[in-house]
């Protein structure tokens, strides 16, 4: 296994440097925006004394090199700083807004995977027939038009022409659930509440769903046209010739070789929803960390936009880093690079 | 009637665009129990194409008709609905691909892909009982060192190994029938006829007869009791072996032998026969047909 671990250790650094680079960059673009945050964050009234002193404290009277020293000594710390909207330490705000956004995200990404994948393989398996068409069109319809749309069609119809689910939010109040992990979905069943759990469920189902939309249709897309070009191979071939069930050459023969060349994609897209759920939250009204985001630029705040920047990144780091390990265990010719040819 | 497989004017068109083109007029062929049969022509004459009706493959594609009469074992196939037909392949027919090394799946190791065959006779055995199955299988193939071939992927072994592999695959269920669409011709020439040896032997020991569907006279010579010459989907030629070779009565056959090049030299091959030649009535030698 150390073939995956030197994969593990070079996909590590780079992602570090990947990070730094997005530090730089946001810290930078953070500072070139124009307005004074130090006279946004004490308002009118305050005097030129007082704004001067927050300018100090802040650093901001430093060169952009000095101050950006500060922020990675402080961020080493395992602080981001406080943010001038809210006036705590940013690393509350985003632990407290965070797992909203990060539930939403993990549940569309198990719609997209667990819905996208069969579609497509079934498409695959009947290309050229009526199924194969059908879910062709679907698809394409599911590409064609962004999340926001989306959540914006399916809460019309689905929320408000036919209240099968709640407009907005995240659970019905009435439920008192202690926060242990942030995610409803989770904290819910830690506490042993059914009930609390489903309305959760239920609350979910349809951003989510309206955030993956897109996803589903990519997914399905990816995966037929790999499978057929699949189907095609001598060894689909020498599996019908053994007599296998078409269903099992489906899921198995055909669709392991050909989920290697989607899975990096379908990683991709689960990544780009994190960016999608701030619209989607704000359609559904989501206590997520879009609502934090948006307030925290218009405000200027500079320490909560690098912060949530940053841990908007490191996720999406962090999920290519999971897809890249999970195709290097799905594919035997990266787990074994060391040993067979490359 | 000792008769494994009976194919009787046998006809094949494909549905397209531009109308129905006619790839088999009327091919009728027999292999009788433990006998090595061979279909000789040249690609495109319809060699593969029926190899995958005995198999019941290319009647699966809504664009082909298939019409004539098929027997495997004194049983009509034609009667078989899809689930009977699957039922067929991989136990009692099997067959080995051109190349040994795409045709095995590039994900699945050795011993996965092994089990899944096994498993096609004997649906509950468990992978450890598969696993000493197949290493004996192995041993068949003068496979020494099972446990690492077991565990390995098809590109971590050399070609000539996958196809040893395909081998003990093929005969591992016993087949009354084994079907190799040119085996090894992707392969070296050395270790195509190591590997040939290697499958003509266990034919022999295992009594299984075997459609042999080849382009290469050298080895259908070494390796076929008897001959059938396709052309343009036509049997144009047809009897055992040694008569053929010795007494080539039909032009395409001529063509066909004059166009090998010789080993000693000369030159490469004139073809004196002009093609109307080759659309001449079929040749049939004594003792050829059943």
């Amino acid at each position: 296994m150390s073939a995956v671990l030197r994969l593990l250790s070079r996909r590590l650094g780079i992602s570090l440097i990947v990070l730094v680079g997005v530090s730089m960059l946001i810290f930078g673009i953070a500072r070139v925006i124009p307005g004074d945050p130090a006279r946004i964050a004490l308002g009118p009234n305050a005097t030129e004394e007082q704004v001067a002193n927050l300018r100090e404290a802040l650093h901001l009277d430093d060169p952009v090199v000095v101050q950006y020293g500060h922020f990675v000594a402080d961020l080493l710390r395992g602080d981001l700083g406080v943010s001038l909207y809210t006036n705590r330490p940013v690393t509350l705000d985003i632990a407290q807004f965070l797992p909203a956004t990060l539930e939403l995200v993990l549940f569309a990404g198990v719609l997209m995977v667990g819905i996208g994948l069969p579609l497509g393989m079934w498409s695959a398996r009947y290309r050229g027939r009526w199924p194969d068409h059908l879910i062709r069109v679907v698809s394409l319809l599911g590409v064609s038009a962004p999340s926001f749309v989306w959540a914006v069609i399916l809460m019309l119809l689905f929320a408000f022409f036919l209240p099968i689910f709640p407009i907005a939010g995240r659970i019905t109040d009435s439920f008192e659930i202690t926060r242990v992990t942030g995610f409803l979905l989770i904290d819910t069943l830690l506490a042993r509440n059914g009930a609390a759990f489903f309305d959760a469920l239920w609350h979910i189902f349809l951003p989510a769903f309206a955030l993956a939309v897109s996803g589903i249709g990519q997914a399905a897309r990816l995966t037929r046209a790999n499978m057929v070009e699949t189907y095609d191979r001598p060894y689909v071939e020498m599996a019908q010739a053994y007599g296998f069930s078409a269903r099992r050459i489906a899921a198995k023969y055909a669709f392991k070789p050909s989920l290697i060349p989607s899975l990096t994609i379908i990683g991709l897209d689960f990544a780009a929803m994190l960016g999608n759920a701030f619209l989607v939250e704000a359609v559904f009204a989501w206590p997520g960390l879009s609502r934090y985001g948006v307030a925290v630029i218009l405000r200027k705040d500079l320490n909560a936009i690098i912060g949530t920047v940053l841990i908007i990144s490191a996720t999406f780091l962090i999920v290519n880093l999971i897809v890249d390990l999970l195709i290097a265990f799905l594919n035997p010719r990266i787990r074994h690079s060391e040993r067979g040819a490359s | 009637m000792s008769e494994v497989l009976a194919i009787r004017d046998l006809f094949l068109r494909f549905r397209g665009y531009s109308g129905v083109s006619e790839v088999l007029h009327g091919i009728s062929l027999d292999i009788r129990a433990g006998e090595r049969v061979a279909l000789v022509g040249e690609s495109g004459s319809g060699k593969s194409v029926t190899a995958r009706i005995v198999l019941g493959l290319l009647q699966e594609l809504p664009s082909a008709q298939v019409e004539g009469g098929l027997f495997f074992e004194g049983e009509d196939l034609n009667g078989l609905s899809r689930r009977q037909w699957q039922a067929l392949r991989g136990t009692s027919i099997s067959m080995i691909f051109q190349d040994p090394t795409s045709s095995l799946n590039p994900v699945f190791t050795i011993g996965t892909q092994f089990a899944e065959v096994l498993r096609r006779r004997d649906p509950k055995l468990s992978r450890e009982a598969a696993d000493e199955r197949a290493s004996t299988l192995l041993q068949s193939v003068s496979i020494h060192d099972h446990a690492r071939v077991l565990g390995a992927y098809p590109f971590q072994l050399s070609g000539g190994m996958n196809q040893r592999v395909v081998i003990a695959m093929a005969l591992a269920n016993h087949p009354s029938l084994l079907i190799a669409d040119e085996p090894g011709t992707a392969l070296d020439v050395t270790v195509q006829a190591q590997t040939l040896k290697l499958m003509h032997e266990l034919v022999e020991q295992s009594g299984t007869a075997v459609f042999f569907i080849s382009h290469n006279l050298g080895v259908v010579r070494e390796f076929a009791d008897r001959v059938f010459v396709i052309y343009r989907g036509r049997i144009v030629e047809q009897g055992p072996t040694p008569a053929i070779f010795e007494n080539p009565g039909h032009a395409y056959t001529r063509a066909l032998m004059a166009a090998v090049p010789r080993i000693t030299g000369g030159g490469l091959p004139d073809l004196n026969d002009s093609e109307a030649a080759f659309l001449e009535p079929m040749v049939v030698h004594e003792g050829g047909d059943a």
